[in-house]
């Protein structure tokens, strides 16, 4: 069987996403038996050059991660489209935005003046700021333009499937290649490597019953039991609002789901749901009471939209 | 003066840019290391609860 063309690239990302491909393991090399990596700048020196001297259509499938941030992620969104003839949003921040999605809730001006003037390990009196084009002695120097805005890989170019996760489980990722390599890819726009189920139809901690919260907790001052369903014990977690997929290693860690895998099949807006899910099980009649135990919730917005405020309906602050 | 541009650099974590500018006589007249992006974690990380910081810095660098 002939190898299949293979790129994988980060756009606005941290990397784990590639580690979390290299976490496979010694399956690395069943994906390298099977593959012909053609671009992938973590693991292996292909240029930006030698990407745009191939034909369209040349690589079989791109794992794309990391949001769209500035004029070069979109560049490389653009270019990888047209090489690829599958394109995969892969991981958080291609798919939903991911952690660099929460500057949508600031102005490009507002992270320039934290960034460049006020933290406190910053001495800049003269107030530079980075710029597209600068001229020096020698010649222009260019880096890419930030955008105001983080953007979804498919709020820039047509997306074929989407791999969630922060980043994809390992087990995942081996399932997603499986799925390549046999050929049998499913519809265009599915989400591959996750289920069609929420995180708490997988979650195995322990559910009592009914979910009544007259108090919410932080895992900062209280202690929850970690054999125990969190938001029974009145510990926000994502669960009831997030895709399935991950075998929930956030809460068997101890630590309640905060939502990197996604709205669940069929949600449009994931803080949405969770919003809803949360005010179902709050228990109280009295308009002060509700409000008593919400204002226990610190930072909901940041809370209920951790990982996918571009993805959401609103997208960004707007005011 | 003739210019050699390595974009991106590869094999590290993050990204980064490096052009080198030549003499006549081929030797290295300068070199600049040009970092291509910003996310803004020492903005919106402002006021998120401790224990949540964690999760978060985590994805700074996940290499």
């Amino acid at each position: 069987m002939a190898k299949f063309k293979l790129a994988s690239y980060w756009a606005s990302a941290c990397g784990g996403c590639d580690v979390a491909i290299l976490d496979v393991h010694e399956k690395i090399l069943d994906i390298a038996a099977a593959a012909d990596i053609v671009f992938w700048p973590i693991a292996l020196d292909f240029k930006y050059q030698d990407v745009e001297a191939m034909p369209d259509g040349h690589i079989d499938v791109t794992l794309f991660h990391g949001a769209v941030r500035n004029s070069e992620n979109e560049h490389l969104a653009h270019l990888l489209r047209a090489k690829s003839k599958a394109l995969v949003a892969f991981g958080s921040c291609a798919h939903i935005g991911g952690i660099p999605g929460l500057a949508n809730l600031f102005t490009k001006e507002e992270i320039f003046k934290r960034v460049y003037q006020e933290t406190p390990s910053t001495v800049n009196p003269e107030n530079i700021t980075p710029q597209p084009k600068v001229t020096v002695a020698e010649g222009d120097l260019t880096i890419p333009e930030l955008y105001n805005t983080v953007h979804t890989l498919n709020q820039v170019v047509d997306v074929d499937y989407y791999v969630p996760g922060c980043p994809p489980t390992p087990k995942q990722i081996w399932n997603v290649v499986q799925v390549i390599v046999s050929g049998k890819l499913p519809p265009k726009g599915s989400v591959i490597g996750a289920s069609e189920k929420t995180q708490c139809d997988e979650c195995t901690l322990k559910k009592n019953g009914e979910k009544k919260i007259t108090a919410f907790k932080r895992i900062a001052t209280a202690q929850p039991d970690p054999a125990i369903c969190f938001l029974e014990q009145g510990f926000l977690c994502m669960g009831p609002a997030t895709r399935g997929g991950c075998d929930t290693r956030c809460q068997l860690s101890g630590v309640p789901c905060r939502g990197c895998y996604g709205a669940p099949a069929g949600v449009l807006d994931q803080g949405a749901k969770a919003l809803s899910a949360i005010a179902s099980i709050i228990d109280a009649k009295e308009e002060a009471e509700v409000q008593r135990i919400v204002d226990q919730i610190p930072d909901s917005l940041r809370s209920f939209n951790r990982f996918g405020i571009p993805a959401s309906l609103i997208t960004r602050k707007v005011l | 003066m003739k210019r050699i541009s390595i974009d991106p650099i590869t094999r590290l974590e993050g990204h980064g840019k490096i052009d080198i500018f030549l003499a006549d006589d081929g030797s290295v007249a300068n070199c600049y290391f040009q970092v291509p992006e910003l996310r803004g974690f020492e903005k919106f990380i402002e006021g998120m609860p401790i224990e949540e910081v964690p999760r978060v810095v985590s994805r700074i660098c996940g290499v």
